[in-house]
């Protein structure tokens, strides 16, 4: 059995959820699965052929904190640099951290070593983005799925193999794919088979980096549904992802925004994707394009002047400074470039990293940009066909079959 | 008459696996200054289309097997190599998403910029120069003088972006191939440079396709749209007639794949089943037939043509082929009603797809699927 198929219901602290954890302990605490508080992951910069000496530091994640409840989805979005993947490389211990602590499960991972993280590691795993470069292609799906239980040591070859089928069944494969290679499949297969091959050991915790960016749109919904449905059956805890703000609303319960190597921003996806209170979500927000030409139309952009400044010299003061709107807006206030604002908690869990948080949710630009009040930016309602003008359009309408 | 006019482009690729039909018989006009979406997922032959045109396919697995590309006149099929070149950059500029692989990397932007400028307007030197730096400022490049002497690696994947616009559009062609232009880009990235092509179109009057797997790009930038599917366009309208009511099952199972950010935020999605057809023959029926949940016993025998919608899509009984009024076209032999379209499956009592004739599925290369 590969999990509990009786655990339909599951809602974010849902602590009675009937998921029958490793080591036969049932009753499960009531606190946060995973709890990140102060992650750091710096990259030396070196240079010099024989002498090489470190000239700078790459602060790739620099003081990243938020929790993971049992069975909850958080999204992290963010543009490319933001340090999103490296976080989730750090929370799998695929990278060391530099500081910071990771508890799963109320034990730290960070100091963890040897055999105890291997054992540790059984319980969360990894889905790449990549479903071309992240299977090997000298072996067949079954290897490449049983991988993982070899690795561990489970069961026996005859388990194994059942195992497999099972799994392969789960991420919807007919079992015949198990003699097969990588190569013989479409992006939309092989990113089932590294879903398979995440869930082989029950994991309780799956970290997706950019799980369907590399697919094409109609089998990205396939594999969105497909992770929607396993999180329910096999009751998982999801850390998803992704650059895609609509994707990311889709799958996730709490959503948090980083920004070169911090999070900006962190709330209830509805919460955050109504009301977003940080001047970048608002601008990620108002950038990203709506399939709906008639909300395209009514939208206007905040056009983010220049680029993302780099990690290894992230501006003083706050880091969006550089490139912030509502510090236009108000003037230049000085505490921008001195002050690096702390992460605070505006309304009930909502936190944001902005010294003028509050000047951002009265902004004409927040309701542009969310679709608050009259202007509709398609992030608040709409369904295809749905949307105002189809009743100004007259030629939309009627003489259909 | 219309500044472009595809004529049942075809074209094929020769691979190891056999010959792909990559663009099957497409048909579009494009008017000055109007701006056209080229919609679909890879492999549907969106690019190859664009290719093609520009004959720029790779040789020698690409060829165009048939149809004319008739830009102001002529069939630029029939050009010869060098009449061609001239064209190229001058009248019909393009650009691809991937600026670096675009880009020499051993020569510096000015040099590229100006050997443009050089080779199609007869500027020298000084003149050449000035213009260059000019062309940098428009795109919003910092510190145009000096980033002439740059080379394509010192800048970033949206600056590159913004040289290519500036070498595309060095010559106020008159119309632009844009391949998947943001596609590299982040999305805050991606706002600045959709909006400098169409702020430097619009000035300059040129057409721009715009090929895309985004329906939220083309939402919001272009007049028209050819929904592509195996290389068939299989719908085509107005921007606006198209999302408010697709007709084909394709163009409405990918406005249902893609989340829609609604309030509740639990809107399904409804994917399409399966995945495209390779391709190696051609189709014997509705290419989307075997993924199709409104298909119906013909869709397996017989591969509808792209027609006009009769009842809505005519204006005063007559096909308007460009602009905002052209007419939705479908090729469909059971098109989904608004209904349907905005629940993403048939509504109709009792309905289900129809299942693939036995004789047919021998040959039927897709079908199968996950």
């Amino acid at each position: 059995m590969i999990g509990s198929p009786t655990s339909a219901a599951r809602r974010p602290g849902d602590a009675a959820a009937p998921y029958p954890a490793p080591g036969g302990a049932t009753p499960l605490p009531p606190r946060p699965l995973l709890e990140v508080s102060g992650l750091a992951v710096h990259f030396p910069i070196r240079q010099g052929l024989f002498f090489s000496r470190q000239t700078g530091t790459i602060r790739a994640v620099d003081g990243v904190s938020f929790t993971i409840d049992r069975g909850e989805t958080l999204g992290l979005v963010g543009e490319s640099g933001c340090g999103k993947s490296t976080t989730v490389r750090a929370l799998v211990r695929l990278l060391r951290p530099t500081a910071g602590s990771i508890r799963f499960d109320g034990v730290e991972l960070t100091r963890l070593e040897g055999d105890a993280l291997r054992e540790l590691r059984r319980r969360f795993q990894m889905i790449f983005q990549d479903p071309y470069s992240s299977l090997d292609p000298r072996l067949t799906v079954e290897a490449i799925v049983a991988e993982p239980l070899e690795a561990h040591g489970v069961g026996t070859a005859r388990e194994r193999a059942a195992r497999v089928a099972e799994l392969l069944d789960a991420v919807g494969l007919p079992p015949a794919v198990a003699e097969r290679y990588p190569h013989e499949f479409s992006g939309g297969q092989r990113q089932r088979i590294g879903v398979a091959r995440a869930l082989a050991l029950q994991p309780e915790l799956v970290a997706a980096d950019e799980p369907v960016s590399a697919l094409d749109v109609s089998i990205q919904a396939q594999i969105v549904n497909l992770l929607k449905q396993l999180q329910q059956r096999f009751h998982l805890t999801y850390l998803f992802v992704a650059h895609d703000l609509a994707v990311v609303r889709h799958m996730s319960d709490r959503v948090a925004v980083m920004y070169l190597g911090r999070i900006v921003e962190l709330a209830r996806a509805e919460e955050l994707y109504r009301a977003p209170l940080h001047p970048y979500t608002v601008a990620l927000l108002s950038a990203a394009p709506v399939p709906d030409p008639l909300i395209e139309a009514r939208r206007r952009r905040i056009i983010l002047s220049g680029e993302v400044p780099s990690p290894a010299a992230p501006p003083p003061g706050c880091r969006f400074h550089t490139r912030c709107w509502l510090r236009e807006r108000l003037g230049r206030p000085e505490a921008c470039e001195t002050v690096d604002p702390a992460v605070r908690s505006v309304l009930d869990g909502h936190l944001v990293a902005c010294h003028f948080a509050e000047q951002v949710g009265a902004s004409a630009e927040q309701r542009r940009a969310t679709g608050g009040g009259n202007e509709d930016a398609g992030w608040t309602d709409g369904g295809i066909g749905q949307t105002k003008g189809e009743a100004e359009n007259p030629r939309s309408r009627g003489g259909r079959d | 008459m219309a500044l472009l006019a595809l004529e049942d482009l075809t074209v094929r690729f020769r691979t190891r696996g056999g010959t792909v039909h990559a663009v099957n018989g497409v048909s579009f006009d494009l008017e000055a200054g109007e701006t056209l979406g080229l919609v679909g997922e890879s492999g549907c032959g969106k690019t190859a289309t664009g290719l093609a045109m520009l004959r720029l396919l790779p040789r020698p697995a690409g060829r165009v097997e048939g149809g004319r590309v008739v830009f102001a006149g002529r069939d630029l099929l029939s050009l010869s190599e060098a009449e061609m070149r001239d064209l190229r950059g001058r009248e019909i500029a393009m650009v691809f998403q991937d600026p670096m692989t675009s880009l020499n990397p051993v020569l510096t932007i000015g040099t590229q910029l100006i050997e443009t400028l050089v080779a199609h307007r007869q500027l020298r030197g000084a003149a050449a120069r000035g213009r260059a730096i000019e062309l940098l400022e428009i795109v919003g490049i910092p510190q145009a003088a000096r980033s002439l002497r740059r080379y394509p690696h010192q800048f970033s994947g949206g600056m590159r972006q913004r040289v290519m616009i500036a070498i595309a559009l060095a010559l106020a062609p008159r119309l632009l191939i844009a391949d998947e232009p943001t596609t590299a880009l982040d999305v805050t990235i991606q706002a600045q440079v959709l909006e400098l092509i169409e702020e430097l179109t619009r000035e300059s009057g040129t057409a721009v396709i715009l090929i895309t797997h985004d329906l939220g790009v083309v939402a919001g930038r272009t007049q028209r749209i050819c929904v592509m599917y195996a290389g068939f366009v299989v719908e085509t309208a107005t921007t606006r007639q198209l999302f408010a009511a697709p007709r084909h099952p394709y163009t409405v199972g990918l406005l249902h794949s893609i989340p829609r950010p609604q309030a509740t935020g639990i809107g399904e999605l409804i994917p399409i089943e399966g995945a495209p057809p390779e391709q190696l023959t051609a189709p014997s029926g509705c290419p989307f037939a075997p993924r199709c949940a409104w298909r119906i016993a013909a869709c397996w025998v017989d591969n509808p043509a792209l027609v006009p919608l009769t009842r809505d899509g005519t204006v005063a009984g007559e096909v308007v082929n460009t602009g905002p009024q052209a007419t939705h076209r479908l090729a469909c032999h059971n098109p989904a009603s608004a209904e349907e379209a905005r629940a993403g499956r048939p509504l109709r009592p009792g309905f289900e797809a129809a299942p693939p004739p036995t004789d047919i599925l021998a040959v039927q290369p897709a079908g199968s699927a996950a």
